[in-house]
């Protein structure tokens, strides 16, 4: 028997399916909605389903967009012939800060995971390949995560995208700018020894 | 309450909450602890690489009352998956030894002989030249966790299957003669009976020079995952991706 009102407990039971919300988070998100103004709480109504009606894959990039294509596929100031193959759309984002990186995205939407069942077969790259098969790309920088699934996807598409005139490079794994080797951990050194370059 | 030490073998972790990770390990002293790392999505400085799943670690943690879970407190790698290439197949195979570890054992029960299996075959999983450790794995695990038959008598007539025809099947309780077969059954090839006696004999570094391709072994393989899977009373989701190789 649930302590509170059925539309109470119903709302309750929706904030725990969001990810990193427990049952009491929960209960105080839900009492937060239900103390706020009409207007607020209808706002977030609002966004929720705008979201889902709104909000779709760009169809050269997978990247999460409510144009197609994207703002960084049609942008003409980016160079649509360097891709960066992403994990995730978040990926982007970090990526962005930079603002060292003029080229152009493609999302993954996840990476090999055989613990989860998935497999090659399951990621996104048909319109990664399509660009390709065209000639519209010369250089793929694969971005994936340094994991063990993450590895195991770039050299899974390494093996997948290599073309005749396609630089396929993979982004260095190494010492965190700003900190100590003395902190660093065995593979982090090992992977920044592997991956020293010439001054 | 006092900082504990094990070396152990992490076997998986999720994201919980904000940035925190809930992590299992296998630990050599106390057999299998989950416990949550604090702000490990964040703050790499403190775990780096170290909670990739099929590390060997040296973990400290710290039992808290009344509580499941453990406090992770850091971790120090002693032997990592990502030191080796690493390729699609390889990852199916680590993500299969971690799968089974993670399965087949009982929370905070110590097993030494299963702690030392783990690490051995971890040391020996190159890309490349997974079947050999796989097999290894399986046979030894299976064995360990009580859930092996005999390999050399029938188990319905119970005569020697030496140099005989033996099969095996998903509901029979160990290996059958010719004559009791049942429906639907597969054969054990003599050379894999064979194999399975030199693995239980050797170190598994005696067959790190041997060629063993897919094949080599393969019906051992299905019989010894048909019985974990008996056991656990499901499937087993990596393993099937590695059958699948
Ligand atoms: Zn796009
Ligand atoms: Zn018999």
């Amino acid at each position: 028997m649930s302590r509170f009102a059925e539309p109470m407990a119903r709302l309750i039971e929706e904030f725990k399916k969001l990810p990193g919300i427990g049952s009491k988070s929960a209960q105080r998100l839900a009492f937060h909605v239900l103390r706020a103004s009409d207007e607020d709480a209808e706002e977030l109504a609002a966004a929720i389903r705008d979201v889902k009606a709104n909000l779709h894959l760009c169809s050269i990039c997978n990247n999460i967009t409510d144009v197609d294509p994207c703002v960084y596929c049609t942008n003409p100031t980016r160079n649509q012939r360097v891709v960066c193959v992403v994990e995730e759309p978040t990926n982007i984002g970090a990526i962005e800060k930079s603002k060292n990186f003029g080229g152009v995205y493609h999302v993954l939407h996840g990476s090999i995971s055989p613990l989860h069942g998935v497999g090659p077969e399951q990621l996104r790259t048909s319109n990664l390949l399509k660009r390709l098969d065209a000639g519209e790309v010369d250089e793929v920088i694969l971005a994936t995560n340094p994991t063990v699934e993450g590895e195991a996807t770039a050299v899974y598409l390494f093996g997948m995208i290599k073309r005749p005139g396609v630089r396929i490079t993979r982004i260095a794994t190494g010492i965190p700018a700003g900190s100590d080797i003395e902190y660093a951990d065995e593979v982090t050194i090992l992977k920044a020894m592997e991956g020293r370059r010439e001054l | 309450m006092a900082l504990k030490q094990s070396e152990a073998v992490v076997l998986r972790s999720y994201p919980l909450r904000e940035a925190d990770l809930l992590v299992t390990f296998f630990t050599r002293n106390e057999g299998k602890i989950r416990g949550v790392a604090k702000a490990a999505l964040k703050s790499r400085r403190r775990f780096g690489g170290a909670l990739e799943p099929l590390t060997c670690v040296r973990v400290y943690y710290e039992d808290r009352e009344k509580q499941e879970l453990s406090r992770i407190d850091s971790c120090d790698v002693l032997q990592s998956p990502l030191t080796s290439a690493v390729d699609y197949p390889r990852a199916v195979a680590l993500a299969h030894v971690a799968e089974v570890l993670d399965e087949l054992m009982p929370d905070r029960e110590v097993n030494d002989p299963m702690f030392r299996l783990a690490v051995a075959v971890l040391a020996h999983l190159p890309a490349g030249a997974i079947w050999m450790p796989v097999t290894y794995f399986d046979l030894w695990m299976v064995r360990l966790v009580g859930y092996l038959p005999d390999l050399g008598a029938c188990v319905i007539c119970g005569e020697p299957l030496d140099g005989e025809r033996a099969f095996f099947q998903a509901m029979a309780d160990g290996l059958m003669c010719a004559r009791d077969k049942r429906l639907a059954s597969s054969e054990l090839s003599l050379d894999s009976r064979q194999l399975a006696a030199e693995i239980f004999r050797s170190p598994i570094d005696a067959f790190e020079k041997c060629p063993w391709p897919k094949e080599r072994a393969a019906d051992l393989r299905k019989m010894l995952v048909q019985i974990m899977e008996r056991h656990i009373e499901k499937k087993l989701v990596a393993t099937a991706m590695l059958a699948k190789l």
